[in-house]
């Protein structure tokens, strides 16, 4: 017993009790320096009617759009390798190599890259096309960061879908390629929806994963901006705890998002304990 | 796959180009910020694309002195070391109490730690702040090591109690027929036997606390670590693309390291992790 009490005891006041706590700053007025007064549902009010709040959940809704891209480029990788695409082993271990850089890392490279005189609007102006700045500008900013998201994290998905492709029989696949079934039809009849289990899972894990894990990509990259035009959740709890010293603020909009990644554990948990019984 | 069709096999070898130029892509950034970290700036103006020429490494030395990066690399260091080590112990002993002893609400706690997995640090931010500043941890190491440690811990104890329910219970029986007290069973027993599994808590934790910057971010105002101290660089010396990807490639260095050395751990830690993450 005494032995789990050093887990329990960092859990509980690191974790499980700030929940709690920030609940209850939450229905407050406070600030940094003044706990303020209990005043309800403000904080949430005020949220529905603030425009950072409203840009930021617009945002995640793109975000969210995006995971099914974040799901299936994986897949159809993972299959090619799985069916011997020449170079295999190469690709293998290359593609997951991003994924273990800090976000840090990698939004500092894109960073030099993207920029208005960065390298890829240098390129295409040897084209002879004009550059577009593509983290400045409102219209651009979040697709980019998510393609960047995409480009460090799909090695991972590959990792997570191999492990699924060895569990798909062989021999049904073999069987429907003496039956004349084309490369395609093997993949949608009889691959695919063995791999059923391994996309609801990736499905729910890589949308965690959006939703609490790009912080350090936009604070690198864009600072949540243009504008709002990649301010998440995530950014705008962290905007508005320092620099808005907006914290009980802060705290409502935490408790949003707890919300919506508790939905989606609620998932995770489900389908991983349904895939248990099968 | 042996005996495929010959369309399938040509339809993999076409496959085969875009996937190639999509693995170049994943080395291209490490080899940018390498070549460009060895050139002079005015080489760099002069020609952003090619080759370092006259390879120099006073980009490094100047990162690394003025830019403050030896301190933050040190901050990093300690945050790291400290919190892979606490991390090994913690877990160590609570995967023990949770698969090999019988005490009351076992399940429950058990239960309480994997559920604090669904709590990200940007859950509780706001209050995580306010205990960090009760406890006057704000801007320490021993504060950044803790908070690693408390962030890190669900998964690092869920695989420590997978790893110890699967040995045999009568090792534990025979070490205390034998006289040991339980603290000397953990230690001179479970400890050693859970080798394997600690060292690839190790691997994967270290990743995560070199790579943090949220928490770190928080913690560490004034005492940066390097992830942090990169992010402040780019907006010092943004007109200085060489030195700042000399200490991009500073930065990087450990983790790259750590990868060539420990792939196929990584890996398969990884895809543990994925599957009950």
């Amino acid at each position: 017993m005494l032995f789990l009490l050093p887990a329990i005891l960092l859990v509980l006041v690191f974790r499980i009790f700030p929940l709690f706590w920030g609940f209850g700053i939450s229905l407050t007025s406070a600030t940094s320096t003044d706990p303020g007064q209990f005043i309800g549902a403000g904080n949430y009010l005020r949220a529905l009617d603030d425009p950072n709040f409203r840009s930021a959940m617009a945002n995640a809704v793109v975000v969210l759009l995006s995971v099914p891209i974040f799901v299936t480029i994986p897949m159809l990788l993972a299959i090619l390798i799985h069916q011997g695409v020449p170079g295999r082993t190469f690709f293998r271990s290359v593609y997951f190599f991003p994924a273990i850089l800090s976000s840090v890392i990698i939004g500092s490279i894109f960073s030099v890259v993207l920029s208005f005189n960065g390298n890829l609007n240098a390129l295409l102006g040897i084209a002879g096309i004009s550059g577009v700045d593509w983290l400045g500008h409102s219209a651009t900013a979040l697709p980019v960061t998510l393609a960047i998201q995409c480009w460090s994290t799909f090695g991972m998905g590959v990792l997570i879908f191999l492990a699924g492709l060895s569990t798909v029989s062989k021999e049904m696949v073999e069987a429907a390629r003496l039956d004349g079934a084309k490369m395609w039809q093997i993949w949608w009849h009889v691959i695919i929806p063995e791999l059923r289990p391994i996309i609801e899972f990736s499905t729910v894990i890589t949308t965690i994963g959006l939703l609490t894990s790009m912080f350090g990509l936009i604070y690198v990259l864009t600072g949540g901006g243009p504008g709002t035009a990649t301010t998440v959740p995530e950014y705008l709890i962290w905007a508005a705890q320092g620099k808005l010293n907006r914290p009980a603020y802060a705290a409502a909009v935490s408790m949003v998002l707890f919300f919506m990644t508790s939905i989606l554990a609620w998932l995770q948990i489900r389908i991983l304990s349904r895939n248990a019984n099968i | 796959m042996p005996g495929a069709g010959k369309r399938q096999r040509l339809t993999l070898r076409i496959a085969a180009i875009p996937m190639g130029l999509l693995a170049l892509s994943c080395l291209y950034p490490i080899f940018f910020a390498v070549n460009n970290a060895l050139k002079t700036r005015h080489d760099y103006m002069l020609d952003r694309f090619g080759l370092a020429t006259q390879p120099t490494l006073d980009n490094f030395v100047q990162a690394w002195t003025r830019a403050h990066l030896d301190e933050y690399f040190l901050n990093s260091v300690i945050a790291t070391l400290g919190a892979v080590i606490l991390l090994m112990v913690v877990s160590s002993m609570a995967g023990f109490a949770l698969a090999s002893l019988r005490f009351p609400y076992r399940r429950f706690l058990f239960a309480v730690i994997l559920s604090s997995l669904m709590i990200p640090v940007q859950v509780v931010l706001v209050p995580f702040m306010r205990t960090m500043l009760a406890l006057n941890l704000v801007n320490t190491h021993i504060g950044l090591i803790l908070s690693y440690t408390a962030f890190f811990l669900p998964f690092s104890v869920y695989m420590m109690t997978a790893f110890y329910s699967g040995l045999p219970r009568e090792l534990i029986e025979a070490a205390r027929i034998d006289g040991a007290s339980l603290l000397q069973v953990w230690w001179h027993v479970m400890l050693p036997l859970g080798t394997p599994a600690l060292v690839t808590l190790a691997i994967l934790n270290t990743l995560s606390c070199w790579n943090d910057i949220l928490i770190s971010l928080l913690v560490m105002q004034k005492h940066r670590t390097l992830m942090v101290g990169i992010s402040a660089l780019k907006g010092q010396y943004s007109d200085q693309i060489p030195l700042f990807t000399a200490g991009i490639v500073i930065a990087a260095a450990p983790i790259v390291v750590l990868y060539i050395l420990f792939q196929r751990r990584i890996v398969s830690g990884i895809a543990v992790g994925a599957v009950k993450g």
